[in-house]
């Protein structure tokens, strides 16, 4: 057990690293244009030269990762080119409210997907079986910036239930927190649950035409049971792998929501590093939300080896 | 004098069909998988249904238990005891399912949840029929794994069904058919995927539980040799029909239909006479 | 059921309804300077946010452009922009899983492996990443949202052609001299390209989502060429008096993406060995 965890945790820590490398590479790759974004189209070859010089930015690439990651691993994220803010602190005050948009989106989604995905699979073929694949096909070609907009559209302009937008930590004011996150986390957990829909269903119509849950209908066990007690743990497990997968991707979409709404995460301060060529902002962005989709990916990995006793028994072995 | 013979002046029997026909809708007409098959089963009768994939035994077994897809179409009879089981509805089949009627498949293995612990899926009849908690059930099977000769229950109800050699795994779904002590068991070829050895530790086993408790048993199986060691009654199926039945010592020693005359053909020597060709 | 003139409707009905929004979609695109009522860039701020009429049947924008000529523009950027990218990141994966099969041993692992590398970034994360470091422009969307397709092309090109390299017509073609480079491109390739359709299809509704996500956030086609997600962008600012700039352009991405997905669907439906449900 413990060399599993061990195991997972080098990969982990392995890919991270290398993912920084290409995000640092891609990122740095062209010259010139930071310098252009922080002082101006007008800047003077010179000027140019000064930023370029005094951030390092004429240096070889090689050079500057290994500087970059030196400092990051000792917590100093660099400053921003704009505005000359520490990165560092602006990130960690951002990612609270990233973790709880994708927290709560993929709530969401699960919530809509494992009652209707099991509920579909145990009616396979029959109305609610096609009415609930034809919701899915619907919802997942939903682009989620246009849901979005679609709610402000009708939750804040017209019933005026819901603001548009904007970020109270929930310890400050829960209400108000709840009343500005369910736009942006239905918009990205609904247009999720569509693939889940089909993977649980499709999960579950596996786990139903097994010998084993022959055997539970041969005990005698009614419909209900065989789903509650025998299938669902079973159909888990496929699901969560790829319920991870879509989490992953929930973390992407947020660049999209988070400016939409307004919402301080790190989503939007990638969007902001982008706009405003603020590399060190960009590059701290992109590598907190690629932490975030392989930490996550780790737990559930874990998660899942421990869910199925017969991975339990081999690495045991 | 045999069972029949016996029976034939006591009562009814354990189970009885008659003329059941068992067709399956396709695009242009229909299959036939069960052609008018008619048998019986006495209590405390081991039957052996005898044929090759494809006669329609397992079909046969499948419309007792009422398990058969759901779209397959069902004429006849079918009669365990008293009761007409073509005519229950769903909810008293349910009840009648592992109750007094058991089943106990070909792949023990497969069969068996492998994310639920052995004591747990063996005493189960007991908490969906007898309404015990998990707890009692589990207590309970450990009773009932000993009684099938699975060394160390205690332990063992612990366990995962990987944890189980194919053995044991075929001895834990036996244990889970016998939790209530059912009038008849049905078992669908429960050793074909079982080493020569241990399959006749089951097939003494299923004897010894005959003996035991008088419990009915309808053995499908396309080895002759199984039936020989293990059969009262023998039924031989071809294509969907009975097309023979009798005493295993009748059947060996006098075949008189030309499938079961090849059937015989075809199996290393049994007993120490040659069987008629 | 076929019918007389042999076409199962049935089996196609996906693929048919997909391929018929599709093939709207796409003669949009193609035709628009016909289809089009206006040019999309003709101003007249005199008619500036005015609702769906008889002259602009989805009325008009913030600068008195036609929405309706606009959307039909913007297809042809959607259309332009998924083809470029689904083709890069077909031609490009594929490649790469091939050879990563066909070759096996240290070149698989560390094509995969650096695959698998690209593909943990959330794909909108990348593509924007890429933009970031390329510059924005539709041509560099293309290329951007491409390079997100690779990994994903790659795997099913490994898969598809592991699956190929284990049939015995490979091993035929070595035995005979076949070079390489012409197993992989006369044996191989061909009988990879049925799954790989199916997920180009899939991947085209994806590119046209990432596409428009780009152009939402200003990253892709730059104002006045019209993108369904500029319009979207510009659209949400105008939200109280036009509404109808913010539903148009998504519908128009919700009907591109739904026929896409039914096509991509239906295809795997068809390709698929496909048992009779």
């Amino acid at each position: 057990m413990i060399r599993l965890v061990l195991t997972r945790l080098a990969g982990f820590v392995l890919t991270l690293f290398a993912a920084s490398v290409v995000l640092f590479v891609t990122i740095n790759v062209l010259p010139g244009s930071a310098a252009k974004s922080a002082l101006g189209i007008h800047a003077t070859a010179q000027a140019i030269q000064r930023f370029e010089a005094q951030h390092g930015l004429d240096r070889p690439l090689l050079v500057q990762y290994a500087e970059w990651l030196g400092r990051i691993l000792q917590g100093d994220f660099g400053t921003s080119f704009q505005n000359g803010v520490a990165v560092g602190p602006e990130l960690l005050k951002r990612l609270p409210v990233t973790l709880e948009l994708a927290t709560f989106a993929f709530i969401i989604a699960n919530l809509i997907a494992i009652p209707l995905g099991a509920w579909a699979a145990r009616r396979h073929q029959k109305g609610a079986d096609r009415s609930i694949t034809f919701l899915a096909t619907i919802l997942g070609a939903i682009p989620n910036f246009w849901l979005a907009t679609l709610l402000v559209l009708v939750f804040t302009l017209t019933l005026r239930w819901l603001p548009p937008g904007g970020f109270t930590p929930f310890t400050v004011n829960p209400m108000m927190n709840l009343k500005q996150m369910i736009m942006p986390a239905l918009s990205l957990g609904v247009v999720s649950s569509a693939l889940l829909i089909r993977i649980m269903r499709a999960s579950m119509l596996e786990v139903l035409s097994t010998d084993y849950v022959r055997t539970a209908e041969a005990k005698g066990a009614s419909s209900r049971t065989i789903v509650f007690r025998h299938s669902m743990r079973n159909a888990f497990i496929p699901y969560l792998n790829v319920a991870a997968v879509e989490f992953g991707f929930l973390f992407g979409s947020v660049v999209v929501i988070e400016d939409i709404f307004l919402l301080p995460g790190v989503g939007s301060f990638v969007l902001v590093g982008i706009i405003n060529r603020d590399y060190p902002v960009l590059l701290a962005g992109a590598l907190a939300i690629t932490l975030f989709v392989l930490t996550l990916n780790l737990v559930v990995d874990l998660i899942a080896s421990l869910l199925d006793p017969r991975q339990v028994k081999a690495r045991n072995a | 004098m045999d069972i029949r013979s016996r029976a034939l002046q006591d009562g009814r029997p354990t189970l009885s069909i008659r003329d059941l026909t068992v067709d399956f809708p396709k695009r242009d007409g229909a299959f036939r998988a069960v052609d008018g098959v008619s048998l019986d089963v006495w209590p405390g009768e081991i039957v052996g249904v005898i044929g090759e994939s494809g006669s329609g035994k397992t079909m046969t077994a499948l419309s007792t238990l009422r398990m058969l897809p759901k779209r397959a179409v069902v004429s006849g009879s079918i009669e365990l005891g008293q009761r007409r089981i073509l005519d229950l509805s769903p909810a008293d089949m349910r009840k009648l399912r592992g109750d007094r009627l058991s089943f106990i498949p070909q792949d023990a293995m497969r069969a068996l949840n492998p994310t639920m612990r052995i004591g747990r899926q063996v005493g189960e009849p007991l908490v969906l029929h007898r309404n015990l908690s998990f707890k009692a059930a589990v207590s309970r099977a450990v009773d009932l794994l000993r009684a099938v000769h699975v060394r160390e229950p205690e332990r063992r109800v612990e366990d995962y069904p990987h944890g189980f050699s194919g053995g044991m795994q075929q001895r834990a779904m036996i244990a889970m058919g016998l939790a209530l002590e059912p009038e008849l068991i049905i078992a669908d070829e429960p050793t074909t995927a079982l080493d020569v050895t241990v399959q006749a530790q089951v097939l003494k086993l299923l004897k010894e539980i005959r003996d035991r408790e008088a419990t009915s048993i309808l053995f499908i199986t396309h080895d002759l040799g199984v039936v020989a060691e293990l059969c009262d009654w023998v039924y031989v199926m071809y294509r969907g029909k009975i097309v023979e039945q009798g005493s295993v010592e009748r059947i060996f020693m006098d075949p008189r239909d030309d499938y079961t005359k090849m059937l015989l053909a075809s199996t290393p020597t049994l007993f120490p006479r040659e069987a008629a060709i | 059921m076929a019918t007389a003139a042999g076409f199962d409707f049935r089996r196609w009905r996906l693929v048919l309804l997909g391929g018929l929004l599709v093939g709207i979609v796409l003669f949009a695109a193609i035709f628009a300077p016909w289809v089009a009522p206006y040019s999309p860039f003709d101003l007249d701020v005199a008619k500036m946010l005015q609702g769906p009429s008889a002259a602009h049947w989805l009325g008009t924008d913030e600068l008195g452009r036609d929405v309706l000529s606009r959307a039909i523009y913007a297809a042809r950027i959607s259309m332009q922009v998924a083809l470029l990218a689904v083709t890069v990141g077909l031609v490009g994966g594929t490649l790469i899983g091939m050879t990563a099969a066909y070759f096996g041993g240290l070149v698989e692992q560390a094509l995969m492996r650096a695959m698998d590398l690209l593909f943990s970034f959330p794909a909108i994360l990348l593509a924007v990443v890429l933009m970031a470091s390329l510059g924005t422009s539709v041509l560099n969307a293309m290329i951007a949202i491409g390079i997100v397709f690779i990994p994903g092309f790659s795997r099913l090109a490994r898969a598809s052609t592991q699956a190929v390299l284990r049939q015995q017509y490979i091993e035929a073609a070595r035995s005979i001299g076949m070079s390489d480079i012409r197993i992989i491109f006369r044996e191989i390739l061909p009988n990879i390209t049925a799954p790989l359709m199916v997920e180009a299809a899939v991947a085209f509704a994806y590119a046209v989502l990432l596409e428009s996500a780009l152009s939402f956030l200003g990253l892709g086609a730059q104002p006045p060429d019209p993108s369904w997600g500029n319009m979207l962008s510009t659209g949400r600012g105008f939200m109280a008096q036009a509404p109808w700039l913010s539903i148009v352009p998504g519908m128009a991405m919700f009907i591109c993406v739904l026929g896409f997905n039914l096509l991509g669907d239906g295809l795997r439906d068809v390709t698929d060995p496909h048992m009779r449900e």
